[in-house]
């Protein structure tokens, strides 16, 4: 019994020390290979694999979904024999991939000028320290939502107050009026938004205790009290689906589950805040492809190709349909199908307002620190000037220990 | 005299010789990146000096210990705290189960063991997961709903420290137990039984057999075993992480030991030399530790 | 008398299969909820209304997980990765765990307190270092980087768990073997393994599930799916906000579970005979 136990480890091993060196022998010539890392919806994957296909034989093009991307590519990036060509992502990290050094600026392959063609939005995010990083395809910004069966045409509040309002009038019996993620930094940044503040500053200096922001969290603050202690999304989002919440503001790719789960839902327009005037403006998020430093050289080619591919209207079309968010390029809001789409349309319209997510380095540690004082001040009930007080020193001495 | 000594050495390099594969492939894959860790921590390598990152001499660890202020302090002491606590529940808890789980009329005893071992089958941070959102969740979560149902009350169970600090200990038992009960489980097995037999006949009852059989003869063989879960235990990050403080679902807690801690304040920062400086503090922390714990229990460990 | 002593047998049995009985619930009760979440047609991790047997049962998650993603050869890899670890963190190990505990040399005191300080130093704060070894290797991206790496890790707690046990072995036992003219591979082989069979069975299952388990090394060293592992390819389902849903992850988590628990029920039968059949007790 244990021989022949022994004996089919010892085989098994054998076969998987062969197996893993026949593996690496496969790169050979002939078509060139562009792996791509992704971390999207498998509709989105199909859109873009049916895009690149007619670049077979010559160029064939892996997509590969990667959780964890971020940390991995932060190993990885500039290994030849494990980094991808080119990874779709949000903007937000480009900061840290172009400061140490494995990104390659997108205008080596693509004509500057042709980067007119896209919303202002969408290149602004995409570029850092004046440099272009990312070819956007799409942008998604938060949006305000609300289950039509609860809320009437004339219950939808134009401002923050008449929200408020609502809130006092249906929270009761297990049913919530409107719930976010209130202590999750990017759907609380569009309150802070709302107010003219900022988490940071362009060059990286943190403000949370600027005087917008303390003001914002406090006004914020009576909103959470009529919502559940929870700010993750499962909770929140399962509110909604359950016809438990009459409102919320999510992202475009809730809207498809929301509908599955038998919600009539319905978009509408940012409340606005009474005191400053100015709409509540959520970050925005720029999906696009991104190009490694490693293989950039030796592939020149066939990655101008890809490019030009995802540079088609067509495909941005395609891709915000299944996606549910908006193309990138300025030409497509032209089409009928698009002007149609209001989901498409309500995020081009939000998008005049709405804030890229800032892509210095810098702001990797304000998330952790802007989400920790969220919850001081939302859930565990701290003073708001203290609260911040410590956040804002927090998140100098971490930006002071990143350098 | 030469003659022995001879021996004694002859005797050393064959000792080493046999153990030479396995002490090689420690060395590589945990001495070698702890040193490698150690160099690191005197470089400034960060997202400003990705590649070209020059040797900055002890900068790094003089930051480190300023930044490792009362906070640090108090989540030591939560590190003390959380290990001590979770180890003698896992012990006392452990040995009642796997005592009882012996009992001789017990013919469900291999279907109770299987079952107590699946915790341990599912990957941890899925067990993680589902304890925080399908368990604790203070909207959904079962507990919550069942305790809605009995008292009327809302508990918002990962939300203020103490409660925050049992429910996590309540998941790392649910994972570490399985393991334990196995150990303990396996080391009874191993107790001549005939100690027992004379023990009855001597009249001692059960709980007198327990005190003064089976926790002498299993401590030795379970020894080495309970060793290393104390310092998994003091190691544990995944658990508070994941239940308390994960970004876009922090609950209010504020549990932190000192890996955590070390998490917020230096890994997020993506400075590897400032990080790496603190990783080797923890290290000659948990070496002072282990001292101190030596010093103590001298033979018995080792 | 007969009557009552009987009576109080039944009522003690009854307190301990009940004791039992809420132990296993306790046990099992998240991953009841994982099964009813991964059974329910409506699926869905949170709701207002949970029961624990859903209204509207479907294998569809269940077909999806085996469809959609290439779980075969995941599991494929996840087992030679995992024989191959055991193999070889066991093959070096005994041989190391065995001399620990029973040559007494020079040094080998302070090398056990090492290892036991190596075991306390999470590894993952060392990624970045064995990131560095394996790629100067250029055993980033392969199976059999990976497997050392987990023999590596695991070797540790190997030795220090079986030379615990190996300690508790009489050397008495040894000795008759010795009188009997076995040479020490024969008394190695011959004696103390099959006595010491339980802790080779944890320790082995121990690094079984080690591995089966592992993601955080597997995500970050492994690219391409069709080389990934159970544990990695489970993280990727995970379920986001944007992406993965929580009934296929529930799913694809007890299938990913399932082998371990064979492999566990397997070693069970195995377990009993340890040093109680060798009948020596010192």
């Amino acid at each position: 019994m244990k021989k022949t136990v022994s004996i089919i480890l010892l085989l098994v091993l054998l076969l998987s020390l062969t197996g893993c060196s026949s593996q690496q022998e496969t790169k050979t010539a002939g078509p060139v290979t562009i792996t791509i890392w992704h971390d999207k919806e498998e509709p989105v994957i199909a859109v873009l694999e049916e895009a690149v296909k007619e670049l077979e034989p010559d160029v064939h093009v892996v997509f590969e979904k990667k959780s964890g991307m971020t940390e991995s590519l932060k190993l990885v990036g500039n290994d030849k024999n494990a980094a991808p060509d080119l990874y779709i992502f949000a903007h937000d990290k480009i900061g840290v991939y172009a400061e140490m050094g494995i990104l390659t600026p997108i205008t080596e392959f693509v004509d500057s000028s042709l980067l007119d063609r896209y919303v202002p939005l969408t290149v602004k995010g995409a570029t850092y320290k004046g440099t272009v990083y990312q070819l956007p395809l799409y942008f998604e910004t938060l949006l305000f939502m609300y289950n039509k069966k609860y809320m009437a045409e004339s219950d939808i509040p134009g401002t923050t107050e008449d929200l408020y309002s609502y809130m006092e009038r249906k929270t009761r019996y297990g049913h919530y009026g409107f719930v976010e993620q209130h202590s999750t930094p990017y759907y609380a940044a569009g309150w802070i938004h709302g107010f003219g503040g900022s988490l940071i500053t362009e060059d990286g200096q943190p403000l949370l205790n600027s005087e917008e922001v303390t003001a914002a969290l406090a006004y914020h603050k009576k909103f959470v009290d009529l919502m559940p202690g929870e700010t993750e999304y499962a909770t929140v989002n399962t509110l909604f689906t359950e016809g438990m919440a009459h409102a919320t503001i999510a992202g475009p790719w809730f809207v498809p589950t929301v509908r599955n789960a038998g919600i009539d839902v319905e978009i509408a327009p940012m409340p606005i805040v009474n005191e400053t005037g100015l709409p509540l403006a959520p970050y925005s998020g720029i999906q696009g492809v991104h190009i490694l430093k490693v293989h950039a050289e030796e592939k020149k080619a066939a990655i101008s190709k890809v490019l030009e591919i995802l540079m088609n209207p067509d495909v941005s079309v395609a891709l915000a349909k299944v996606s549910g968010c908006a193309p990138a390029m300025e030409s497509c809001y032209e089409r009928e199908d698009v002007q149609a789409d209001s989901l498409i349309m309500a995020m081009r319209s939000t998008a005049e307002t709405a804030v890229p997510m800032p892509n210095i380095p810098e702001m990797d540690v304000m998330w952790s620190v802007a989400g920790t004082l969220l919850t001081d001040v939302n859930v565990s009930g701290y003073d708001v000037l203290e609260a911040a007080e410590s956040a804002q020193q927090k998140a100098l001495d971490l930006i002071e220990a990143m350098k | 005299m030469k003659a022995k000594s001879n021996t004694g050495a002859r005797k050393t390099l064959i000792a080493y010789l046999v153990a030479s594969p396995s002490l090689l492939l420690i060395g590589l894959i945990v001495v070698f990146p702890i040193l490698y860790t150690a160099y690191i921590s005197l470089t400034n390598m960060n997202t400003y000096h990705w590649f070209n990152y020059s040797i900055i001499g002890l900068d790094n660890y003089k930051r480190a210990l300023f930044m490792f202020d009362s906070g640090f302090l108090s989540a030591l002491l939560n590190t003390v705290v959380w290990t001590v606590v979770n180890m003698v529940l896992q012990l006392v808890i452990a040995f009642l189960i796997s005592n009882l789980l012996n009992v001789k009329r017990l013919p469900l005893r291999n279907f109770y063991k299987t079952i107590l071992m699946f915790p341990w089958a599912m990957p941890g941070y899925v067990s993680i997961l589902l304890w925080k959102t399908g368990m604790f969740n203070s909207q959904f979560g079962l507990l919550t709903q069942w305790m809605e149902k009995l008292s009327g009350l809302t508990v918002r169970w990962l939300q203020n420290d103490v409660s925050a600090f049992l429910c996590c200990t309540a998941v790392n038992l649910w994972l570490a137990l399985p393991f334990m009960i196995m150990i303990m489980d396996g080391g009874l097995k191993s107790i001549d039984r005939s100690y027992y037999e004379s023990a009855t006949l001597d009249g001692a009852g059960p709980i007198r057999q327990a005190v003064s059989i089976t926790l002498p003869c299993l401590r030795p063989i379970i020894g080495p075993s309970v060793v290393i879960t104390v310092f998994t235990t003091f190691k544990q990050f995944d658990i508070i992480y994941l239940m308390t403080q994960q970004v876009g679902a922090q609950t209010g807690a504020h549990i932190h030991t000192i890996i955590t801690y070390a998490y917020e304040n230096a890994f997020i920062t993506n400075n590897y030399g400032f990080s790496s400086a603190i990783s080797i503090l923890i290290f000659a922390l948990l070496i002072v530790f282990a001292q101190i714990s030596n010093r103590r229990e001298k033979e018995e460990t080792v | 008398m007969k009557r009552k002593k009987w009576m109080k047998r039944i009522a003690g049995s009854f307190l301990l299969n009940g004791f039992f009985i809420i132990c296993c619930l306790l046990a099992l009760l998240p991953i009841l909820y994982a099964l009813s979440v991964s059974l329910d047609a409506k699926g869905s991790l949170l709701s207002a209304n949970f029961s624990f047997i859903p209204q509207e049962i479907t294998g569809e998650h269940y077909i999806r997980v085996f469809t959609e993603k290439p779980v075969l050869q995941w599991f494929g890899n996840t087992m030679l990765m995992t024989a191959a670890t055991v193999l070889v963190a066991m093959v070096t190990a005994v041989p190391a765990a065995y001399v620990f505990s029973r040559r007494k040399f020079a040094g080998r005191k302070v090398v056990l307190r090492v290892l036991l300080l190596l075991y306390s130093f999470p590894s993952v704060l060392s990624m970045f270092a064995i990131y560095k070894l394996m790629s100067t290797f250029g055993m980033i991206n392969t199976h059999i980087g990976l497997i050392i790496i987990y023999a590596g890790t695991m070797s540790v707690f190997a030795l220090l768990n079986m030379k615990g046990y190996f300690d508790a072995i009489p050397v008495e036992i040894e000795e008759a073997g010795r009188i009997d003219g076995c040479d020490d591979v024969k008394i190695v082989t011959k004696i103390v393994l099959p006595l010491a069979r339980p802790t080779l069975i944890v320790t082995g299952v121990m690094i079984v599930n080690y591995v089966w388990n592992e993601y955080i090394f597997s995500i970050n060293f492994l690219t391409g799916s069709d080389r990934m592992t159970l544990a990695s390819g489970l993280y990727s389902l995970q379920a986001t906000e944007t992406s993965g849903s929580w009934p296929v992850f529930a799913a694809a988590s007890l299938v990913v579970s399932f082998p371990v628990l064979v492999i566990f029920f397997w070693s069970q039968r195995y377990m009993v005979s340890g040093l109680t059949s060798g009948g020596v007790r010192g």
